[in-house]
């Protein structure tokens, strides 16, 4: 498993796209707390971890129980942990558990790649 | 060589942006392009301790905050700019005096800025990282980062040297920078 994570607008996708010859049909786009592990590369886990706090789900729990269906996966996340603190506190649950799980993935990723101003950096 | 800065506020961005236009020139003439049309008195006492911060160091100031192309009209190019930045440019830009937004100002800057980027011998282009909060945005705020991020993402493509900031730390994400 990749994990790619970088600020909004960064150019995680398109990194991704280019670095394993992906074409937007091999990408799922995170839109609420299930997510379609049929495609190679998942993008937007942010979404995916929003919706996670808005329906009360845990999702390194989600994330640990469906194991074998990302073991070989691109997942992208944005990296929303640098601002200040959220006023809402929907908001601060949600960057508690963004982060949360890009440790989790981080600890198991054989790569991890930071895009800024579409450029990759390797952390791991 | 040009060269792209970038990295959260108060990170040591233009304080090595001057460092780097000094070496760069090395003794040759230097240009301040200023971005940032001031407002209010904020701006005004920014600006005043910026242009301290560059006294003694030998730079012509050029009053540019829109049209950055522009700049270089009656600008020797071989020159060594600094333009400081992207970030002020695009909001010039992008709202305009009549209240109207312009969408279209973020494409229209990267395309203007990797001009200018192609058309002077050394160039330091100072931007901003505002892209890794909790928040989430109105629409037009959110049009704003997405030009601006288009605008570091251009220009990072061209520039030699692309370096982030983090606690006055250097982060070269491509290229070198000159010794």
């Amino acid at each position: 498993m990749v994990l790619i994570i970088g600020g909004a607008w960064q150019g995680k996708r398109d990194y991704a796209k280019t670095a394993y010859d992906l074409s937007e049909a091999d990408i799922c786009t995170c839109a609420g707390s299930e997510i379609d592990f049929s495609c190679r590369c998942i993008d937007r886990l942010e979404e995916f971890t929003l919706a996670c706090v808005q329906e009360g789900i845990d999702p390194v729990a989600y994330f640990e129980r469906n194991m074998s269906d990302w073991r070989d996966s691109i997942l992208i996340c944005q990296d929303i942990s640098c601002g200040v603190v959220p006023m809402e506190a929907r908001l601060r649950l949600w960057r508690n558990e963004t982060g949360r799980l890009c440790q989790y993935l981080s600890a198991r990723a054989e790569r991890v790649s930071r895009v800024f101003c579409g450029l990759e950096q390797r952390l791991k | 060589m040009t060269i792209l800065l970038s990295g959260g506020a108060k990170n040591g961005k233009s304080a090595l942006a001057q460092d780097l236009v000094v070496r760069l020139a090395s003794g040759g003439r230097r240009y301040y392009v200023a971005t940032m049309i001031p407002v209010d008195g904020e701006d005004r006492e920014r600006i005043r301790r910026h242009v301290e911060d560059r006294e003694g160091l030998g730079f012509e100031s050029i009053e540019c905050g829109k049209n950055i192309l522009s700049c270089l009209e009656g600008a020797e190019p071989e020159a060594t700019f600094l333009l400081d930045s992207t970030t002020a440019l695009l909001m010039n830009e992008m709202f305009t005096d009549n209240g109207a937004v312009d969408g279209t100002a973020g494409e229209r800057c990267a395309a203007e800025l990797v001009r200018f980027a192609a058309a002077v011998k050394h160039a330091v282009i100072v931007s901003d990282g505002i892209y890794s909060d909790a928040a989430r945005y109105d629409e037009v705020t959110e049009l704003y980062r997405r030009g601006l991020a288009y605008i570091d993402r251009e220009l990072a493509q061209v520039c030699d040297t692309v370096v982030e900031l983090a606690a006055g730390c250097q982060i070269i994400h491509k290229g070198e920078l000159p010794t």
